[in-house]
């Protein structure tokens, strides 16, 4: 009975944790689908009366579907640059005997440690001696190469796995490439899914390197594109037009998170367990 | 690059019977070879990205440049102004502060909610997704949903104040309310991983712990503060030197987007004034002497810590 008692008040508990810390995230859903008196309307209703799917034309009119294709090709473009650089340089240095491995991840984990928001003026001077600036180039292949994380992840997921399965690829005459790709990488699906979806959704929700790098309407992103109209400087824009943004802005990154939301947990959770 | 060694690494241990010593060292330098292959392009991208910047941000802060005349070797001068420089005062301050105000609230709510949740009863899988989701919200939506519930006069924040009386602020643009404004959203968005993390620690307690603090009649909450609390310290460590660097350096977008570091500069960082320097300014130099210092400032932050734990183990 005393059980049954405390689980329920602890159940009560955890709905109301719950509930409070998504209260934002519910409010920005309701509030998109109000109209632009309903919004500001006092006890707030939790759904809209009627929904005015409106709002969510006149954000698309705003943010425009090339910045949403721009955001893709971004994140996208992070992702997969990342994975293919670090996952042979990840293999290297777990599997195959090399004299340097020690410096390598030495040099590679110090400079983790420092904040990206401290080197974001180097970062944009070497872009910009690069001429990279409003390009993808620019946009995608500094973030890419910060790739520590992906290395560390790959590496300790290689390390694992079993060196006589390796070995005797090896004696069969299988190279170090055919060994990575159908040995180690099919076995990694895992490490593979947690990357993708830490990198997926760091990316997709970069604010300022896109901001200074690449500002101009045809490569700007979604998260640059929205930012203004949170500053009440569009006053011409209606809360509820903003919160639809807010909302598509939101859409892709909820379904990986929904979809790797295991994988994702444990990359996270990672990052700071060192 | 990788592809056209490869097929020497098949040639060479195709064969490996027959002589074995020099396939041996051969097939060693082709590790050499393909190792070297492999970490290239990675080490590439690191080097310029990584290494270059972070030598040439040390390096830019003895010199004056505006990004386009040639740089002018300045010496210490941009040190100098560091610590005579007013703004930059003030700008450490709020940072102090956004730290201060940040870091102890998010730590000890993080750790009650993770209790909370480390639980297996049934459906808990699908609530925590819940206390998870802020995490995902980026700057800019997060700033876009507060900006629309701090509005001074419809919106909710305020609305609900008036319902019980209370005439609310106009939070951001507001010299008393603008700070902790800001830092109650990104407490919000910080909590997520500080609960992911605690519930990490939590699972290594042992439960058998409890049983025996049951058995002596210790109460819930005795239990919560005398036996979880300082089990999971390892946590609590690793969770406040994140958090204190998160809001060192996380503050800055945040305070960019909603108040551009106003009203009256209450709400601009060090890393928010750097980024002024930089972008606004265009003095290079000074911008970078103010990133320098910064990581001066988390180094030394760390350092701190890693004393305090040492001390306590001293004591224990």
């Amino acid at each position: 009975m005393r059980t049954v008692l405390s689980n329920t008040a602890r159940y009560v508990g955890i709905v109301i944790g719950a509930f409070v810390l998504a209260l934002p995230l519910l409010f920005m859903v309701s509030g998109s689908l109000k109209s632009a008196t309903e919004i500001n309307t006092f006890p707030p209703k939790l759904l809209p009366t009627t929904p005015v799917w409106q709002n969510f034309a006149d954000a698309w009119n705003y943010l425009t579907g090339g910045v949403i294709a721009n955001s893709f090709v971004f994140a996208i473009g992070i992702v997969g640059l990342q994975l293919i650089i670090s996952l042979p340089a990840a293999f290297a240095l777990a599997k195959i005997p090399f004299k340097w491995t020690g410096v390598i991840m030495a040099s590679l984990v110090i400079p983790m440690f420092i904040p990206g928001n401290l080197t974001l003026i180097p970062l944009f001077i070497v872009t910009f001696q690069l001429g990279w600036l409003n390009s993808f180039a620019g946009l995608i292949i500094p973030m890419a190469a910060q790739c520590a994380f992906a290395i560390l992840l790959f590496r300790q997921f290689f390390v694992s796995l079993p060196g006589g399965l390796i070995e005797a690829a090896r004696i069969d005459g299988a190279s170090w490439l055919r060994v990575l790709w159908s040995i180690a990488l099919p076995l990694s699906r895992p490490a593979l899914a947690t990357f993708c979806s830490v990198s997926f959704l760091t990316a997709w929700n970069m604010y300022i390197w896109p901001q200074i790098v690449a500002p101009d309407p045809a490569h700007r992103v979604i998260n640059v594109a929205l930012a203004p109209l949170a500053g009440g400087e569009n006053s011409l824009i209606s809360p509820s037009v903003g919160l639809a943004g807010a909302v598509i802005a939101m859409v892709p990154v909820l379904i990986v998170f929904i979809v790797f939301q295991k994988w994702y947990i444990k990359g996270v959770a990672g990052t700071g367990l060192e | 690059m990788t592809t056209s060694t490869t097929p020497a690494v098949d040639v060479t241990t195709g064969r490996p019977e027959k002589t074995a010593p020099s396939a041996g060292r051969r097939s060693k330098r082709v590790d050499a070879i393909t190792a070297t292959a492999f970490v290239t392009p990675a080490l590439i991208g690191f080097i310029l990205f990584v290494i270059i910047p972070a030598l040439g941000g040390l390096a830019l802060s003895f010199f004056q440049w505006d990004l386009f005349s040639p740089p002018q070797f300045v010496g210490l001068d941009n040190i100098v102004r560091l610590f005579t420089d007013p703004d930059m005062w003030h700008a450490l301050g709020v940072t102090a502060l956004f730290v201060i105000m940040g870091v102890i609230p998010t730590v000890v709510l993080g750790f009650l909610l993770a209790v909370l949740v480390n639980t297996k009863l049934p459906g808990i899988s699908v609530l925590r997704v819940f206390y998870f989701a802020p995490m995902i919200a980026s700057a800019a939506v997060a700033s876009v949903i507060w900006a629309a519930l701090y509005d001074p006069r419809f919106g909710l924040v305020n609305q609900a104040l008036s319902w019980v009386g209370i005439n609310g602020p106009a939070w951001l643009s507001d010299t008393t309310w603008a700070r902790p404004a800001l830092v109650i959203m990104m407490i919000w968005g910080a909590l997520p991983i500080v609960i992911i993390l605690y519930l990490g620690g939590l699972q290594r307690v042992s439960d058998d712990i409890y049983a025996a603090a049951s058995l002596d009649g210790a109460g819930a909450w005795r239990q919560l503060w005398s036996m979880t609390w300082p089990n999971v310290w390892p946590t609590t460590l690793l969770v406040t030197v994140l958090q204190a660097v998160g809001f060192v350096s996380g503050s800055f977008e945040v305070s960019l987007i909603m108040t551009n570091g106003g009203p009256l500069g209450t709400t601009q960082s060090l890393a928010l004034y750097a980024y002024k320097v930089a972008f606004s300014d265009r003095d290079i130099g000074y911008a970078s002497a103010l990133s320098l210092f910064q990581l001066v400032l988390l180094g030394a932050i760390v350092l701190l810590v890693r004393l305090l734990v040492r001390i306590r183990k001293a004591y224990s």
